[in-house]
């Protein structure tokens, strides 16, 4: 089979042709650089993804602190640690790096704090 | 609302302010019903903000009488209230012969009116008045003002407010009833009002308001006029209105291009009628015509200057099929309605008129009971400090006196946090974001509030303890936020 | 009043005066004040929650307040002052400076003056969609701070029109948190984002986004209620009988960035009508001797990256200027064909220069030539070109003569 993707694991979003059977990739063209065929076999198999967004923050200067998880995690499991992340909460002060939530769903990834935010 | 009122005013656009005021001059108890959640929010708010002369029209009408008296006595009620202001003057210009013949018989009716030094004049004095502005020559109408409608209205109902008028929002009027004692009963969205005088200044809905009275032969049609605000970056081309010739068929007095006090050039307005009263819409069709027909005698608009559009609603007594201009309807019909001053149709010439028309009022009142002098009426009222029009020297001493000065809400329009607390705190003060954004100004720069309404929206909510779902933009149910992220 | 002397004045304390001002300390100036006008250094990327930044200036991607505070951090280790909560409401061509904040009113003279003030969001008016005024029409930057920033969710059913970078980001963040992003509708033939945005928030959410489609009709008198959306022919304009209708109660505009230059033009700075932004020389500096741009206030870009690099650039200029001198740039830079502009707008020839730019439209398997007069001084070949990207050439010093404008054209093959 034939698909293109766009790559995302940098600005350049190169245009990736990739010939594949099931899940067995057999080339890709078009990557710029060598991480481009290994997005495209991840993507193939099992897609994976970051995200961002924040978390309830108490008696911080700010009413929510930003987070992102360490490490993708698979595409599918994106909404599941979304209502992680909506029921945690945190309280100032924050520093960057700091674990809101240590490996979220036993995906071996943590949510962490993208943000310092002061006590009010 | 349990108390009876002497007077009851329906509306609180200019008109209904201005005679809230004027009647708070004598020993009455006055309370003003709006549908709305401010004052301000029709068609007062949304013209092109112009102290017209009074030359439009025909001699021995109420528009005639009330336009000119109004501009001729500005200047007073202008400093009792610190209306901003500025006595331009105004081209209406032509380029045929058939425009000169126009002009010179809209000169002959100004004339007749009162009005003293309209002339016309050549494309020299064009030249030495508005360079920019087209036109082969022009009449000169030495003088028409523009104002600010808003401050004009705020300052109105500010200064009512501050000689004891109460104001009740959210109140659309549902029904009136008369007991035999002659009390009317006022039913409203949020209560009753019970008042032995009712004054319907309900412009788009005087028509249902005087129906509910039971003077039931009057149809309101309304007439939609759009305009664009351009930029501030091209505001010194046009340092005052420029009109075309009228024709007279429309009713609307052409598009034409006025200056804001503040800077920007408003072209507009277009005259289409519509069945709502309260569609504001702005069409793709009557946006390029406005270009088009600005274009013909101010050929500088390009699309990059457009900051905005908007439009508003005339309240026409005269069906599309007449067209034109039907006298303003101010009466007492003692016969069907005793003790109610009946006003239908104040569209333009409304905001010059506004004064006269409430003098009128109180007349039409003083004829039926005698009115006591309030010894206590106050005429002065205060606008709020505006940090940009300061001097350095000034600014830093405001800053001094009170460090919300120092912080600078919107970035465009240079208005300061003390200036959106202004707004806010003032008496009658905004519950709205456009509210805030007409009493300050915050908003109505290029970025059309890309930096500061999220700081304004937070302040608001803060300083009247609303809910995020409850903020509101500017109606009711203009909801801003659905909730919180978290 | 004081006048307060200062060697360089930094308005802005976003990616592009951070930057500036850090490599500046480094480069031997001190005498350095960054005035910023939030309560907080980091300028726009404080609202950008999202990663994928500083994969280019630092080799790992970060999410824009991290980004912000590795800038900030050196701020701090370094001693450069900045103020706050302060407004820069005056400029001159003789570079003084007004500000205001809650201490009161400041005049500063300073040497040199960077602007780095970022830019703003074109808006519904800029526009002129037809329609009501109903509350829910928000730019995506607004929308981006209400979420991000101050807790509030701006709608539930959402549609957006352009297909910008902030736009797209929006979609998949809103998405996150629970609202149904119905479409994106993009004017062009083409979008305007990064194609790897398309793919991560649109693509992965199963998003559409419809090419040749605008907004052509606003509802609801109170808040939005629906939109009309119709197709558009090759000159954008709506084609009759192509209007469809959505139900929405929120409609998000991404729809251009507008370089944010009220300031520069208070004290003179010639701006360039394709950018917006200043026309400046290879040292960053604007028509007005002292007087320097970066970032977004001199022509958006599409990475942050991108605008770190360029501010230290402008610094390294800076440096020079108040210490001995910059030389004169009598070079002009023209464009053709597909070359939608380039910054510097001005040359002077002595070093190696490297121009940014971007097509005017996308294009594959493209040549861009740098002539002078009749001789061909550099050439590229490009495999794709995106107006959503800017792109560089690098035009070598060796090759060029004093007093010829050079031109920057597109060639196919």
């Amino acid at each position: 089979m034939n698909r293109t993707l766009t790559c995302i694991l940098c600005p350049n979003g190169c245009e990736l042709e990739i010939v594949y059977e099931g899940t067995q990739i057999q080339s890709v063209s078009g990557n710029k650089c060598p991480k481009g065929a290994g997005y495209a076999e991840q993507e193939i198999k099992n897609p994976m993804r970051n995200i961002a967004s924040s978390v309830n923050l108490e008696g911080g200067t700010m009413p929510l602190v930003s987070v992102r998880l360490t490490g993708p995690i698979p595409k599918a499991k994106i909404m599941d640690v979304m209502a992680e992340i909506r029921k945690a909460s945190v309280k100032a002060p924050v520093q960057i790096g700091d674990v809101v939530i240590a490996d979220v769903l036993g995906l071996g990834c943590d949510v962490v704090a993208t943000r310092n935010v002061g006590i009010k | 609302m349990a108390h009876l009122y002497d007077v009851l005013v329906i509306g609180a656009g200019v008109v209904g302010c201005s005679a809230a005021r004027e009647l708070s001059k004598y020993q009455l108890k006055i309370a003003v019903v709006e549908k709305g959640p401010d004052v301000c929010m029709e068609t007062s708010s949304r013209n092109s903000a112009v102290l017209h002369a009074g030359y439009n029209n025909k001699p021995g009408t109420r528009m005639a009488k009330y336009c000119v008296e109004g501009n001729s006595t500005f200047d007073q009620i202008a400093a009792e209230l610190d209306i901003p202001y500025k006595r331009t003057g105004k081209l209406v210009v032509g380029y045929t012969e058939d425009d000169r013949a126009k002009l010179e018989s809209l000169k002959a009716q100004g004339e007749k009116n009162g009005i003293v030094g309209i002339e016309i004049v050549d494309r020299a004095f064009i030249d030495e008045k508005a360079p920019h502005v087209g036109g082969n020559f022009a009449m000169w109408s030495p003088t028409t003002a523009i104002l600010s409608p808003f401050q004009f209205t705020y300052g109105m109902a500010e200064n009512a407010a501050d000689n004891g008028v109460e104001f009740y929002f959210d109140s659309e009027v549902t029904a009136i009833e008369r007991d035999e004692e002659g009390i009317y009963t006022v039913k409203t969205a949020s209560g009753e009002i019970r008042t032995r005088w009712v004054v319907n200044c309900a412009g788009l809905g005087s028509d249902k308001v005087s129906a509910m009275l039971g003077i039931d032969e009057y149809t309101l049609y309304p007439c939609r006029g759009e305009y664009y605000i351009l930029d501030k970056r091209i505001g010194d081309m046009l340092p005052l209105p420029a009109y075309p010739v009228p024709n007279i068929k429309t009713g609307g007095l052409g598009i034409h291009l006025t200056p804001t006090l503040d800077g920007n050039i408003m072209v507009g307005p277009s005259t289409e009628y519509i069945d709502e009263n309260d569609n504001y819409a702005a069409t793709k069709g009557i946006m390029d015509m406005l270009i088009d027909d600005g274009s013909r005698i101010f050929p500088y608009l390009k699309k990059e200057y457009f900051i905005r559009n908007f439009a508003g609603i005339r309240p026409k007594l005269n069906p599309p099929s007449i067209g034109g201009f039907h006298d303003f309807v101010i009466e007492r019909r003692d016969e069907i309605a005793p003790h109610a001053v009946n006003l239908v149709g104040i569209e333009s010439p409304g905001l010059t008129s506004a004064v006269p028309i409430s003098k009128e009022i109180v007349r039409l009142i003083s004829e039926v009971e005698e009115l006591k002098e309030n010894p206590d009426f106050n005429p002065i009222r205060k606008r709020m400090v505006t940090f940009r029009d300061k001097s350095h020297e000034e600014q830093a001493k405001l800053i001094e006196e009170n460090p919300d000065y120092g912080e600078v809400i919107c970035r465009c329009e240079t208005i300061t946090k003390a200036e959106v607390l202004a707004a806010i705190r003032g008496p009658l003060g905004a519950k709205t974001m456009t509210g805030v954004k007409y009493r300050c100004r915050a908003m109505m720069g290029r970025c059309q509030g890309g930096y500061c309404q999220t700081r304004i929206a937070e302040i608001l909510m803060e300083e009247k303890g609303i809910k995020p779902e409850e903020l509101i933009y500017e109606r009711r149910g203009s909801y801003i936020f659905t909730g919180e992220v978290r | 009043m004081n006048t307060i002397k200062k060697q360089v004045v930094i308005i802005g304390g976003g990616p592009g005066g951070l930057a500036a001002a850090v490599k500046l300390k480094k480069a031997g100036v001190d005498d350095i004040l960054i005035l910023e006008r939030e309560h907080e250094l980091g300028g726009i990327l404080r609202q950008c929650i999202h990663d994928g930044f500083g994969l280019t200036r630092f080799g790992e991607t970060l999410s824009g307040p991290e980004y912000a505070q590795r800038f900030i951090d050196e701020v701090e280790e370094l001693g450069i002052a900045y103020k706050t909560d302060t407004t820069v409401i005056g400029l001159t061509g003789d570079k003084k400076v007004t500000a205001v904040s809650r201490d009161g009113l400041f005049e500063y003279q300073a040497d040199a003056v960077i602007l780095t003030m970022g830019c703003r969001e074109r808006t519904r008016g800029a526009l002129s969609i037809p329609g009501e005024r109903p509350a829910g029409v928000f730019t995506a930057g607004v929308a981006q701070t209400y979420i991000n920033l101050k807790n509030k969710m701006v709608g539930r059913k959402v549609i957006i029109l352009g297909s910008g970078d902030i736009g797209m980001i929006m979609a998949r963040r809103m998405t996150l948190e629970g609202a149904k992003v119905e479409a994106v509708f993009e004017i062009q033939p083409y979008p305007s984002g990064l194609p790897r945005n398309i793919e991560q928030c649109l693509n992965d959410y199963g998003i559409p986004l419809y090419l040749s489609h605008t907004v052509t009709k606003i509802k609801g008198h109170h808040r939005l209620e629906a939109v009309e959306v119709s197709q558009v022919d090759e000159k954008l304009n709506p084609i009759p009988g192509t209007e469809k209708e959505y139900e929405c109660d929120t409609l998000i505009l991404s729809v251009g960035l507008i370089p944010e230059n009220e300031l520069s033009l208070m004290a003179g700075v010639e701006l360039d009508p394709r950018t917006k932004g200043a026309i400046v020389d290879e040292f960053c500096q604007t028509t007005v001797p002292g007087i320097f741009a970066a970032g977004n206030v001199l022509h958006v870009h599409d990475l942050v990256d991108f605008v770190s690099l360029e501010s230290e650039k402008l610094a390294d200029a800076v440096a020079k200027f108040v210490k001995e001198g910059l030389p004169q740039a009598e070079i002009g830079v023209e464009t053709a064909g597909l070359v939608g502009y380039t910054v510097p707008q001005k040359i002077t020839g002595d070093a190696d220069v490297t121009l940014s730019f971007r097509p005017r439209k996308p294009v594959r398997d493209r040549y861009v030539d740098v002539y002078q007069g009749e001789t061909l001084v550099t050439s590229k070949k490009y495999v794709k070109l995106l107006p959503a990207e800017m792109e560089k050439i690098k035009i070598p010093a060796a090759k060029l003569v004093p007093g010829v404008n050079v031109k920057v054209v597109t060639r196919d093959e």
